[in-house]
């Protein structure tokens, strides 16, 4: 099983991005860059179909130097081989574009490499833009099918077999591969690296190639800015829960909660 | 392929066994705001087996047309061909529906093969100087950016309670049947549907939700937040934590990764206030929360803050309220 995880380098999403009040822009100094988590779900998905059918995992991302770090992370926890499309100002391609210079570049490695991939796997959204739609307009560049959501592949008889969330529980679907997964978190976490697969990981090279060509953004954004602060309300604060909740009861019936 | 000079709105209604969600009720409310301020119309589609009374409801909430387009069952392919091919027909200037998980994958589907823009997560739309800007969360919504979308039709799927529906009975609009060929999937085949959640538990259709998270502590303890739901005649949501322990099916997350709510009330018990909770329900209009930190992030966004374990205050809130409602 040939397998090709997309992954995008965001700043971690636990802690709370503001603007900074001199530039007037997201405030990201500081803030860790990590592999987008949903993009850490989907490389734990396919490491644990190559325990189960063997074959190969290569990640890859688009952005500049940095995201090397991001990648040699991946190396550490499953991928075999690692590329980056070496974009300066990766930020301000769109989702199309993304989609396109993506699949330009799988083909490239599939050249490379002379195997094609079986699955495709995207995060579902980044914690940073949440898009969510590179997935899907990568499955269609690629011209194949597409499964979004997804908690579980199993590969099945001359299918996959995948559980795909949905607002009320979920779907099994068969999908044919090669096709393209957009994976929600399953119920495991991504592993964690150890001293060893980090060393052999370091030691790995990370392999560069150069975007296609984009088109013009679809998106343009004209101003950046934080919303309105909801301001706190009442904190109540007794001697006893009853006191407590008495008095919330009473701030309660005077906004006409209850 | 892209459809130029578009005119009127396109709206996706999307249906659950046969009635339209609410957010798309409200995307229709909207839609009709703002194409009558361009004297255009709203285009409401639905697609499925039995819609008409979907479609009287599409136009009470705003839309001038209702086209119904028979389909079986819903598969993401055939659906996506078929709101494509709708928005060759129509060319309107925008096509709009709730951003739920089939929305998303609908509009992405329709925005990829018309080659324009697709704005997901919106949160309000303005129309200055005939364009249209829209606004949408970033980081988890501490920065919202506001965007316009350069190619045609606009395309942007919207935020459950990002706009108020209203519902007019006295509204009259036409409703056709449009027949659209769309190939039988030769991709994926739907095995199993399997919903966890009864379907009057829909959380982005709540007025009260009691959400539960770590501090409740266990399995056992999540059980008052069921009883407190109930109590208020609302519905039941969690955190990402309390997922994770298996305490309550994962339907019910509200957050970043789970759905994302605008109910009336929202009561947080044992939630602290993370950022990927809180961007899913601080469009809230009341929030109360409990917890025994006191210097927990959720009390910087709660109406009414109670500082207490969570376990011992919940038993004496549906006292109360049960009291209230006996009266």
């Amino acid at each position: 099983m040939e397998m090709l995880v997309c992954i995008k380098q965001v700043p971690d999403d636990s802690v709370e991005i503001s603007l900074d009040p001199a530039t007037k822009e997201p405030a990201l100094e500081g803030v860790t860059p990590v592999v987008n988590a949903f993009d850490t779900y989907a490389l734990e998905m396919a490491a644990r179909l190559k325990e189960a059918l063997g074959g190969e995992i290569t990640v890859i991302s688009i952005g500049n130097e940095s995201v090397k770090n991001s990648l040699k992370n991946c190396l550490a926890v499953g991928a075999d081989g690692a590329y980056l499309i070496n974009h300066e100002n990766a930020e301000s391609l769109d989702p199309l574009s993304i989609a396109r210079i993506l699949r330009k570049a799988a083909n490239e490695i599939e050249e490379n490499m002379g195997k094609k991939f079986d699955l495709i796997f995207c995060g579902k959204e980044s914690t940073d833009y949440a898009s969510s739609q590179v997935g899907l307009l990568l499955a269609k560049e690629f011209s194949l099918p597409a499964a979004t959501n997804v908690i579980q592949v199993e590969p099945g008889d001359g299918m996959m077999k995948i559980k795909q969330e949905t607002e009320e529980g979920y779907r099994i679907m068969e999908v044919p591969a090669p096709c393209v997964v957009t994976v929600q978190k399953p119920n495991y976490d991504p592993r964690y690296p150890t001293i060893k697969s980090k060393m052999a990981a370091r030691k790995k090279e990370i392999k560069e190639l150069t975007p296609s060509e984009e088109g013009d953004s679809m998106l343009k954004v004209l101003r950046v800015f934080e919303p309105e602060k909801r301001a706190a309300g009442i904190k109540i604060k007794a001697d006893s829960p009853q006191e407590a909740v008495a008095q919330a009861m009473s701030v309660m019936a005077e906004a006409r909660i209850f | 392929m892209s459809v130029s000079n578009g005119k009127n709105i396109m709206v996706y209604v999307e249906t659950v066994s046969d009635t339209p969600v609410g957010g798309a009720l409200e995307v229709l409310t909207k839609a009709h705001k703002l194409a009558e301020a361009r004297g255009e119309e709203v285009i409401a589609v639905l697609i499925g087996r039995d819609l008409v009374d979907a479609a009287r409801t599409a136009i009470m909430a705003g839309a001038d047309k209702a086209v119904i387009v028979k389909k079986e069952s819903y598969q993401m392919e055939e659906y996506g061909t078929v709101l494509t091919k709708l928005a060759e027909k129509f060319k309107p200037f925008l096509i709009l529906s709730a951003g739920t998980l089939v929305g998303k994958d609908l509009l992405s589907m329709v925005a990829g093969t018309l080659h324009t823009g697709c704005a997901m997560d919106v949160m309000d739309i303005s129309d200055r100087d005939q364009s249209l800007i829209f606004t949408c969360p970033v980081y988890g919504g501490t920065i919202l950016n506001d965007l316009v979308i350069k190619g045609t039709p606009a395309v942007a799927a919207v935020r459950s309670g990002a706009f108020v529906k209203e519902l007019l009975a006295e509204r009259t609009g036409k409703i056709m049947e449009e027949k659209v060929e769309s190939e039988e999937s030769v991709y994926t085949r739907i095995v199993d549907v399997v919903k966890e959640m009864a379907e009057a538990v829909n959380l982005e259709e709540a007025e009260v939700i009691v959400s539960g998270g770590r501090g409740m502590g266990s399995k056992e303890n999540f059980k008052l937040v069921e009883e407190l739901a109930l109590a208020c005649h609302g519905v039941v949501g969690a955190t990402r934590p309390a997922i994770e322990a298996e305490w309550v099916p994962r339907s019910h997350q509200v957050g970043q990764s789970g759905k994302i709510v605008a109910p009336k009330l929202y009561i947080a018990c044992g939630i602290s206030g993370a950022t990927q909770h809180v961007s899913g329900m601080i469009g809230s209009g009341y929030i109360v929360a409990v917890n025994k930190d006191e210097d927990a992030p959720i009390f910087d966004i709660a109406d009414v803050g109670i500082v207490g374990d969570a376990v011992k205050v919940i038993p004496l809130l549906i006292e109360e309220i049960k009291k209230i409602q006996s009266l």
